[in-house]
């Protein structure tokens, strides 16, 4: 083999590896940035039942009315109680930033109180409501906010998936490392594993059921079990619309007075 | 039976082989099978509605003890320095295996409900460590204005700060105790560091107490050994009587082990038990010898050793039989080591008999008998019989100043008996000045209290505890018994719904209130929730809010501390009643109190049942009720005194000083059934009141002081015990060796004496 042919044989190879490469080690934050950029329609409105349950098995139902506008700087989200009674016309409503480094605006309209008041929400790592999820959890953290590593492909309730994790670029964030299962080509994450500060199985989050509306995928069934505390929560939406057309004004702190 | 006792004198080294044998046998087994059981829990009567209840109300509310941990910077804590501590302190806990995540609160894990201009905020006081200067005035401040933090988790000087780490019942042992002090003097300096709160209190009582016994125990078998040498002048008869008690306790432990049964902390009880009791066997058997080989210098041991069987062996089974129902009497009792203690102490007993009747017989006949005839002088024989004679005298010449002595006693001890308390507090087994004490006093001083009571109110409707009418009157309770002295603070779902309302109005103390409206509640509740860790609401509340956890934090764990927060609380009942609420207490203060009143309850009754029991048989062994009534009398009065000693002397009753009466009825007992067996032998054989009494008093007389100066002398080392329940054991032990032979030599010998028992009525 003469010199030339070497180098011939290399540059091949090396062209080869170019293309083959990416293909067989994705990028991890593409896969996260297209899950987190997934387009789900301009605005919706769904039925949204969140069940709470604690480890005695006791089970607490809450049913809300909620509606959504995303432009492309802020999502604004508005949520009334229905049920339980006692609660019930409680609104709640939030607006949430792109822009990173602004943290969002959060209302809450108690009816016995007559009164609008802001609630400040300095921590993503708040829980929801009571619930496991956390803001974070839900969809609110930017994929730059952590480093991303793609791990390996596996069959999940046969969907090939991407297994993605994730470790927080931040000091002292609740969980240490986060492993996601994301669905190829549909962008949904189907599964994760949250993992404390001690690197222990915190959470287990599981997507039942996704349906394509409009030509959207919307998550419709999802449960979070928190496995340190024994307590899960389910969420479905039920009743769900997308761009009917929602206008701004609806997200004002005078809609969250006039109830439902 | 004394035929087979006494053929068993001819194959004495087939005896003494076979019990050395078993005895090797069950020290095997006890060596490799015992098992300690320091789980406290262990001891309660699970089936006992009290405690199936606070388990279950345990269970909804997470309600563990907690240990506390508590931080002294005497020049503030609000420096960098001690923050940090905080924060580094609360995470090696976390870390604990022994210790869930959620269950440690400090300063740096709590929740900081504020008012904001716009509305309410729950954030932690701090989660970064702060830089400067500025953000500790921050944190400072914020403690300052919330009174759900302010004087709970910082004292009012704001010198101390504490954090409290809470512990399921299971997970705490010896090791884990160990290495959390040790954990917490790794940050010492310049804060100081206290560690206090049940689980500390009942582990350092777990170790200290076997501890100190394991250190006493032998001096007290010195002394004994000591005082057993001087009384009955010969070694090898020291040697023997010391077998029997040792091998009877090896038996004893072996059995329990190869039935599986741990050691609980009253079995290490049993060995001191078995001292007192099986030596008594021995000493009158070694007396009734050694007055035989008085009157016949020239006898062979066979002969000597057939005649102390003869004399002798139906008075030690008789005291045997009778101590041992006395013990199996505790079978009744619903606490099941106070059962087994009951149980294994009458089987040692049992087996004190038998080797007391095989092994000293055997040995004699092995090693001869002791060489007394030399060393024992003339004079002291007659010394000791004119002393006996001249006793025996006296009590029947001064008759009524003896009954009239012994009702005054007796009327002085019911006075006493009157002011008798039960205390289940552990903090107070401690020595005053002690550094658990101490601890405990420290923080007492600057926060609400060490020991808690849980209030469990339980209503039939969901939601009910966002009802204001109830929260209202939780409230309203709660300011009630926050005025005792004893009770520092209390705390429920009322505490944050008031908290809340004032926040909501821009911190106005007028709407420090609960809110009228339960949909308000309901709302608040909702929003707390939404920005705060929800999981600390089920501390106080359950999931559907039907129930509801009250907790009141007392200053001590004595039982009249408890009580007296009991009484105003149940003032309470009927008005929850109305509102369809139900009351019930829960935690291991309350457990504590239950069980201690159990452990009494159960004293007092095999107390009467085993009196009962001793006076039937003694009855039927001297064929004679008058009899069976007589020698209960020195039990009686023993008890008695026990009992109106503590009264006087302030010691109140708790599961160790509570057991003591069994020993006043096991060896009391003893003496009075060798007493009336001799005067019954000596009657038949005189005929003459007087002179049964004299050579009775001679006789049995020297045995049971014998047998009270042994057991005496070797309890009284308990009083240089460090551990004050130990020395309380020691002194009542004595005391109650002490009542039981005066008052039989002196009381019951007059009843006997004046009764004319055994004697034909009509007297020449």
């Amino acid at each position: 083999m003469t010199i030339k042919k070497i180098q011939i044989l290399t540059l091949v190879l090396f062209i080869f590896s170019i293309f083959t490469f990416p293909q067989e080690k994705p990028d991890g934050l593409e896969i996260i940035t297209k899950v987190y950029n997934r387009p789900a329609g301009d605005d919706q409105s769904a039925n949204l039942t969140m069940t709470l349950i604690d480890s005695r098995g006791n089970k607490r139902v809450r049913e809300i009315k909620q509606f959504l506008k995303d432009d492309k700087d802020i999502e604004k989200k508005i949520m009334f109680f229905v049920a339980p009674a006692d609660v019930r016309n409680t609104s709640f409503m939030s607006w949430s930033y792109t822009k990173e480094g602004k943290s969002d605006d959060q209302w809450i309209y108690l009816p016995a109180l007559k009164r609008v008041k802001r609630i400040s929400s300095d921590s993503k790592s708040d829980y929801f409501m009571g619930s496991d999820f956390t803001y974070d959890d839900l969809g609110d953290r930017q994929p730059s906010a952590d480093n991303h590593k793609f791990i390996r492909m596996e069959k999940l309730d046969n969907e090939e998936c991407y297994v993605i994790e994730s470790t927080p670029k931040e000091e002292e964030y609740m969980y240490s490392r986060t492993l996601t299962w994301i669905i190829k080509d549909k962008w949904i994450g189907k599964k994760k594993e949250f993992y404390d500060e001690d690197g222990e199985l915190l959470k287990i989050l599981k997507v039942e059921k996704y349906e394509k509306i409009n030509g959207y995928w919307i998550i419709l069934h999802s449960e979070m079990k928190n496995r340190q505390k024994k307590h899960s929560t389910k969420m479905s939406l039920k009743n769900v619309k997308i761009n009917t057309g929602i206008q701004e004004r609806q997200f004002t702190e005078r809609m969250m007075k006039r109830g439902i | 039976m004394s035929r087979f006792l006494k053929k068993l004198t001819n194959y004495k080294w087939a005896a003494l082989f076979l019990i050395f044998a078993i005895s090797f046998a069950f020290f095997m087994i006890m060596k490799s099978n015992t098992r300690m059981e320091t789980d406290l829990d262990k001891y309660m009567p699970e089936q006992h509605p009290a405690f199936v209840y606070s388990n279950m109300a345990e269970e909804w509310f997470n309600i563990k003890d907690g240990i506390i941990i508590a931080i002294e910077n005497r020049n503030g804590i609000y420096n960098p320095g001690t923050i940090k501590k905080i924060k580094d302190i609360t995470k090696a806990l976390q870390k604990m295996k022994e210790i869930e995540k959620d269950d440690v609160t400090s300063l740096y894990t709590a929740d900081n409900i504020i008012g904001t201009e716009e509305g309410m905020d729950v954030r932690p006081f701090f989660k970064k460590l702060p830089k400067d200067e500025e953000a500790v005035k921050k944190i400072q401040q914020n403690v300052r204005n919330n009174e759900m933090i302010f004087e709970r988790l910082v004292s009012n000087d704001e010198k101390v700060t504490v954090i409290i780490a809470e512990i399921g019942d299971d997970s705490f042992s010896q090791e884990f105790y160990h290495r959390i002090l040790k954990m917490a003097e790794g940050f010492e300096g310049p804060e100081k560091l206290y560690v206090a709160g049940r689980p500390i209190v009942e582990g350092t009582m777990a170790y200290l107490g076997p501890r100190d016994m394991k250190r006493m125990v032998p001096i007290v078998i010195l002394v004994i050994v000591i005082v057993l040498l001087l009384l009955l002048r010969s070694f090898k008869a020291m040697i023997l009587t010391m077998l029997v008690v040792l091998f009877s306790t090896i038996w004893t432990f072996g059995l329990m082990a190869a039935v599986k049964i741990p050691i609980y902390a009253v079995s290490t009880m049993i060995p001191i038990m078995l001292i007192a009791i099986g030596v008594a066997d021995a000493i009158h058997l070694y007396s009734h010898l050694h007055l035989y080989m008085k009157e016949h210098p020239l006898a062979s041991k066979k002969e000597a050793t057939l005649d102390m069987i003869r004399g002798m062996y139906k008075p030690v089974v008789m005291t045997s039989i009778t101590t041992a129902v006395g013990f199996i009497s505790l079978i009744t009792s619903q606490v099941y080591p106070i059962k087994y203690f009951g149980m294994f102490t009458a089987f040692g007993v049992i087996m004190a008999m038998v080797l007391s009747l095989v092994l000293i017989p055997a040995g004699l006949m092995a090693f001869g008998i002791p060489n007394w005839k030399k060393k024992s002088k003339k004079e002291a024989a007659a010394a000791e019989k004119q002393l006996s004679f001249r006793f025996s005298r006296w009590v029947t010449k001064y008759k009524y100043l003896t009954i009239i002595l012994t009702i005054v006693i007796i009327v002085v001890s019911l006075l006493g008996i009157g002011k008798v308390w039960i205390n289940s507090s552990f903090l107070e087994k401690f020595e005053k000045d002690s550094s658990i004490v101490i601890t405990d006093r420290f923080i007492n001083k600057h926060f609400g209290g060490t020991s808690s009571l849980n209030i469990i109110l339980d209503s039939t409707e969901g939601d009910a505890f966002k009802n204001p009418d109830i929260l209202n009157l939780m409230d309203k309770l709660q300011n009630d018994v926050e005025k005792l002295k004893i009770v520092g603070n209390s705390f429920s779902l009322a505490d944050y719904l008031k908290r809340m309302n004032k926040v909501m109005h821009a911190d106005r103390e007028e709407y420090n209130t609960i809110p009228d409206s339960k949909n308000l509640n309901a709302q608040y509740l909702l929003l707390y929730e939404m920005s705060g860790d929800p999981e600390n609401l089920w501390k106080v509340v359950n999931y559907n809010y039907r129930k509801a956890n009250l907790l009141i934090q007392l200053k001590s764990d004595n039982s009249k501390a408890i009580n007296s927060a009991i009484d105003i609380i149940k003032k309470y009942i009927p008005e929850f009643k109305k509102l369809n609420v139900n009351l019930n207490y829960a935690g291991s203060g309350y457990k504590g109190l239950i069980f201690t009143d159990l452990i009494l309850q159960g004293q007092i009754l095999s107390l009467l049942l085993s009196l009962l029991i001793v006076i039937i048989l003694l009855s039927i062994m001297f064929k004679k009720i008058t009899a069976g009534i007589i020698g209960s009398i020195p039990i009686i009065i023993t008890a008695t005194i026990s009992f109106g000693i503590m009264g006087i002397f302030n010691i109140p009753l708790s599961t160790t000083t509570a057991l003591l009466s069994s020993i006043a009825v096991g060896i009391g007992i003893d003496y009075a059934v060798h007493f009336i067996e001799r005067y019954k032998i000596y009657a038949g054989e005189t005929g003459d009141k007087i002179m049964t009494g004299q050579y009775t008093m001679l006789h049995s007389g020297r045995a049971i002081v014998f047998n009270a100066l042994v057991v005496i002398a070797g309890f009284l080392v308990l009083l240089f015990s460090a551990f004050p329940p130990n020395r309380a054991l020691g002194a009542l032990v004595s005391l109650n060796m002490f009542t039981s032979f005066v008052g039989t030599i002196s009381i019951m010998y007059l009843m006997l004496y004046m009764s004319n028992i055994y004697f034909k009525k009509d007297k020449n």
